[in-house]
């Protein structure tokens, strides 16, 4: 068993062997290309969904602008003062700075529940994309409370879009990267557009002098539709923070912030959060609302913006699952018998159309970002605890690297007992990441100062 | 050169894109016309962008 996962470990360091080493001093990159890539990377197919769900969760105006203004203001926060702060420090990827805590054991199993994760998620992309095929079909989308594939028909068009996509990321991850960063600022565009076009259909004149009226009573009027929990600010202010869980307090976006000057660049994550998380949440909120509060992202968008909108609607799940689909594969690729590139890629691919014919994928998206931020969240608590806490007490770090270990059981343990705790939490699913968080802070920290004591040259 | 004049053309049409939804909320534009303008608006960007995008930057003249 250890052999077997020596061996997993040592191919899964071959797979990042290019980022071994600390960014050099010469290859660190601009403010300007921190912004562009925020602002790129979250106007996603899956804004269209979360917005439009905030509207029939009966969120009120006053609990949706202000919960967003937070929420997006304390996902910056984190970023700034989490991860960006270590990955500067460390100039390492998440991946190489807990291969030296945990173990390139704990890399394995950290690995292949990314690689099932991301799998889901860019599930979810290609069913709400296929919404948008199926409109044109005369295809009738699945419903709210639709779990199972809703009829052969739905089946097809999944199939062919999951094929489609599985193969331009197999064709062509670079280019379509390049791609990608030309359509964000044309999706955002389509969303803008969208949403100002729908505002005649629920009654708002042009003077706007009855748009809070409007927005009060048709579009956020508090009245959650049937079979839907009621939201409110704490729900909101959860969410928005929550929303990329695993890229700030989760620490994956150390792989973006070693290449930053300063660490004040996370303030940077601003670009993606206030038009990304906010404004499209807003308006794809206006068109769900444009569209008498159908769960139809393929409607909303052909109502509000006609083929632009089926477009951009395409393109957004497209540009966003494909990179998922390929760091799926690349999650694949350490517990596959050496599979190649494509292989790997092509499995994830039929992973991922699988899910997506499971209209749940999409119709359930708010839990399941939830539940994603949550499964990785504690291996950001375990860092964070290394390098900040423990160096603090004159504890012991990088414990795995000193002696060679495959697995350090702290992490282990400690990864599992938080999830198994905020399992049993009585609380809603977005509030129990804070604690869970907490709660591997300490108790990592505690089984360190239990089970080791810094060599005296290594303080201070 | 070539650049900058793809750089605007990029810009103008992003521009435009948002232009005809709100001359339509203005009552200006009829929902068709702002639906085919948004497209040509979305087409001319796609031509455009690529050719910001790839067009290397002018060197600076000695």
């Amino acid at each position: 068993m250890r052999s077997r996962l020596s061996d997993l470990a040592a191919r899964l360091d071959g797979l990042y062997e290019f980022d071994r080493e600390p960014v050099a001093e010469g290859k660190l990159q601009p403010w300007t290309k921190f912004a562009g890539m925020f602002a790129g990377e979250h106007v996603a197919a899956t804004e269209f969904v979360i917005g439009a769900f905030f509207v029939l969760h009966g969120v009120t105006v006053r609990d949706l602008l202000f919960g967003l203004l937070l929420g997006n203001l304390l996902a910056v926060l984190s970023w700034t003062f989490v991860c960006a702060p270590i990955a500067v420090r460390t100039r390492l990827t998440l991946y190489w700075y807990v291969r030296k805590i945990a173990g390139p054991g704990v890399m394995v199993v950290y690995n292949a529940a990314n690689a099932v994760l991301y799998c889901i998620l860019a599930g979810a992309m290609i069913a709400v994309s296929a919404t948008a095929i199926g409109l044109a079909f005369f295809i009738p989308s699945p419903r709210l409370t639709d779990v199972l594939p809703t009829s052969w028909a739905w089946v097809l068009i999944v199939f062919v879009l999951g094929a489609l996509f599985t193969l331009l990321a197999i064709l062509g991850f670079e280019k379509l990267s390049r791609f990608a960063q030309i359509t964000s600022p044309w999706i955002f565009a389509v969303f803008i557009a969208g949403a100002v076009a729908s505002l005649p259909k629920l009654g708002v004149r042009p003077d706007l002098s009855n748009l809070a009226f409007v927005a009060r009573t048709q579009v956020w009027n508090g009245i959650a539709v049937a079979g839907q929990e009621k939201f409110g600010f704490w729900h909101i202010l959860f969410f928005a923070w929550f929303c990329n869980l695993a890229m700030h307090i989760g620490l994956s976006d150390m792989a973006v912030f070693r290449y930053a000057k300063r660490w004040t660049y996370g303030f940077l994550s601003a670009f993606g959060m206030y038009p990304g998380h906010m404004l499209a949440w807003v308006a794809s909120g206006i068109m769900v609302a444009a569209v008498g509060r159908e769960m139809n992202p393929g409607l909303m968008a052909f109502g509000a913006a006609g083929y632009a909108g089926v477009g951009a609607l395409l393109l957004a799940g497209w540009t966003t699952a494909n990179p998922t689909l390929y760091r799926a594969g690349l999650a694949l690729q350490s517990i596959t018998p050496n599979w190649p590139r494509w292989k790997t890629t092509l499995a994830a691919g039929a992973a991922t159309t699988v899910l997506a014919c499971f209209p749940v994928v999409f119709m359930k998206l708010l839990d399941y970002v939830a539940l994603y931020g949550l499964v990785l969240m504690p291996v950001g608590a375990i860092v964070f605890a290394e390098h900040w806490i423990l160096p603090k007490f004159g504890l012991e770090t990088c414990r795995a690297e000193k002696r060679g270990w495959v697995v350090n059981p702290a992490v282990l343990a400690v990864w599992a007992g938080t999830l198994a705790f905020v399992f049993l939490l009585p609380l809603h699913l977005y509030f129990k990441w804070l604690p869970g968080y907490l709660l591997a802070l300490a108790s990592y920290t505690g089984l360190a100062a239990l089970g080791r004591k810094t060599p005296a040259g290594e303080r201070g | 050169m070539r650049r900058k004049l793809y750089a605007v053309f990029s810009l103008l049409s992003l521009a435009f894109c948002l232009v005809f939804p709100v001359r339509f909320f203005l009552g200006g534009f009829s929902v068709e016309r702002y639906k085919w303008g948004l497209i040509f608006a979305s087409l001319s960007w796609f031509i455009f962008a690529p050719l910001w995008a790839s067009t290397p930057k002018d060197k600076p003249r000695r």
